[in-house]
């Protein structure tokens, strides 16, 4: 196998090892927005407030997503 | 204007499907170049007054900062100046609704002393990240620019600059309309140098013949005169010059034709070989005719060549340039400066609020040495001082990567998109459309969740969220 070849092969397979990580960050989004719907549909006086702290919350376990995806990019766009 | 256009809007839509169809089939899609760092401009593009070269998203934030100051220019003068004047509409009105919205929606958050100062940097950012993420779906931003050989910057150890190159070494001086390239072992040569210098081989080459011709002559006169004057005796040449003239004329059929070919041949064969080094070496002429033909290439002759990204090293194409698009506008967040600077300036507020609120004890936040001997579990407080202090500077790191991945991977699903389905890649313009606006919301309000944070005084009040996460 010529050298060109191998780097893609292991560009491919690096980057998308890094993206399992964004399979934490959607578990944590779907039980965050879950729970918040559901204290919304109990409790639907204080939405805004529940509201605020889902998407703080989501917010925080979809940066975790992201750095994976970040290194996934650099794995793929910047190391040559 | 509305009923002018109504009933005809479909019209329009229907011209517009059929341009895209048509473009679409015309056009041969350009496969997406991807590059995570902000393209620099070529030689020459600096910064005004200063030496750094202009990179292409901060073309884009120089835009979403004019932008933004139209935009305040424009909303402080349709304000109404006294509440009894009839409210503008448009857009002005629709702002209006937006900015109360927003207001309201903090002032639940943060609605205390400080929500003046925490609202103002809110809004702020929300509009600033807002622009800048919604450029990512205007055409012709990333799409529009220079076309050049693909290429990097490579340090030269022996000149101590950087100098540069392509993905295969070439190097790159700038041309006539932006780039053009030449191997670092040879001389650029336009195609119309090319064709010159094709014509003066061929011009010499004829030359050649014509005077082997005559040496084939004058050699077939003096050995005629030779033998002559050795048959005849001492002679003067004199003599004997009339009747070599007439046999000159007479032995012009005579001459050895294969001789005088092969003299043409061999100049010719001479530029074939000069052309041939130059190839073996790397060094073609080739030029991309339109913004279109990125990828296509003119490889010495009039004749197209598809140039893969990647070409297999082993193979002729390899040594040609893959030519791509360094577009005048790509948008400021997929640039890490951008985001970064923004982490950078909200981090530097959420502290100066902190001061602001609680002076002097707000480091007692980070270093929480009150309790140390005090009570048992001091040990604790002081680790959970330090581990704050890491989380707020952790916090500059997860603001910026935010913003960054996600308008970044929303930039590539678009050029992706694009590129599979050309006609209709609309789903994905509305889904970065959503994204631009939710990943403006969250810069903006965890800034002004953070900043109220910093304003609640960690003594008195302990039941406080610790949403920090980190």
């Amino acid at each position: 196998m010529d050298p060109q070849s191998t780097i893609i092969l292991g560009k491919a397979i690096g980057a998308g090892l890094a993206m399992i990580g964004a399979a934490g960050g959607g578990i944590g989004i779907g039980l965050s927005v879950g729970g918040a719907v559901q204290a919304m549909g109990r409790n639907p006086d204080h939405t805004a407030t529940i509201q605020t702290n889902m998407i703080l919350g989501v917010a925080f376990a979809e940066a975790v997503a992201i750095y994976a995806l970040v290194v996934s990019l650099i794995i793929l766009f910047v190391l040559s | 204007m509305n009923s002018f256009w109504n009933g005809k809007r479909r019209y329009v839509a229907l011209l517009m499907f059929l341009s895209g169809v048509f473009v679409a089939l015309r056009v041969p899609p350009v496969i997406p170049f991807i590059q995570l760092p902000g393209e620099k401009f070529p030689e020459g593009y600096n910064i005004p007054f200063t030496d750094i070269r202009l990179t292409n998203t901060f073309v884009a934030a120089v835009i979403v900062w004019i932008l933004l100051l139209l935009f305040v220019v424009y909303v402080s003068r349709r304000r109404p100046k006294d509440g009894n004047e009839t409210p503008p509409g448009g857009f002005y009105n629709m702002f209006e609704a937006l900015f109360e919205g927003l207001m309201g929606f903090i002032g639940g958050i943060a609605g205390g002393a400080h929500f003046r100062l925490i609202f103002n940097m809110f809004m702020t950012i929300f509009l600033v990240v807002l622009i800048a993420n919604w450029m990512e779906l205007v055409p012709g931003v990333d799409t529009i620019g220079f076309i050049h050989p693909h290429v990097k910057e490579k340090y030269d150890a022996a000149t101590d600059e950087y100098k540069v190159v392509t993905t295969d070494g070439y190097e790159i001086y700038q041309g006539f309309l932006g780039f053009s390239y030449v191997n670092g072992q040879c001389d650029w040569i336009s195609p119309a140098d090319e064709a010159a210098a094709d014509a003066s081989a061929m011009t010499a080459a004829v030359a050649a013949r014509s005077a082997a011709e005559e040496d084939a002559l004058a050699d077939a006169a003096y050995a005629r005169y030779k033998a002559k004057h050795d048959g005849h005796g001492d002679d003067a040449p004199g003599d004997s010059s009339g009747d070599a003239h007439t046999e000159d004329d007479h032995a012009t059929a005579s001459v050895d034709t294969d001789a005088t070919a092969a003299a043409y041949d061999e100049v010719l064969a001479g530029r074939t070989a000069e052309k041939q080094a130059r190839r073996d070496r790397g060094c073609y002429t080739g030029v991309a005719t339109s913004s279109w033909e990125a990828g296509y290439i003119e490889p010495d002759k009039s004749e197209k060549k598809l140039i893969p990204l990647h070409p297999d090293p082993s193979s002729d194409e390899a040594k040609l340039v893959p030519w791509v698009v360094l577009p005048f506008v790509r948008v400021a967040s997929t640039d890490l400066n951008m985001t970064l600077t923004l982490g950078l300036i909200s981090f530097v507020m959420i502290q100066y609020i902190g001061f602001k609120a609680l002076g002097i004890g707000y480091l007692t936040k980070f270093f929480n040495f009150g309790t140390l001997f005090k009570s048992p579990l001091g040990g604790i407080d002081v680790a959970v001082g330090l581990l704050e202090l890491i989380g707020d500077f952790a916090k500059i790191l997860s603001f910026s990567f935010r913003l960054l991945g996600n308008i970044f991977a929303g930039s590539i699903v678009l050029f992706v998109m694009s590129f599979l389905v050309p006609i209709l890649p609309w789903p994905f313009f509305i889904l970065e459309f959503f994204v631009g606006v939710i990943q403006a919301l969250v810069f903006g309000l965890l800034t002004a969740i953070f900043m109220n944070l910093a304003t609640i005084s960690h003594h008195h009040d302990d039941e406080h969220d610790h949403a920090e996460a980190h």
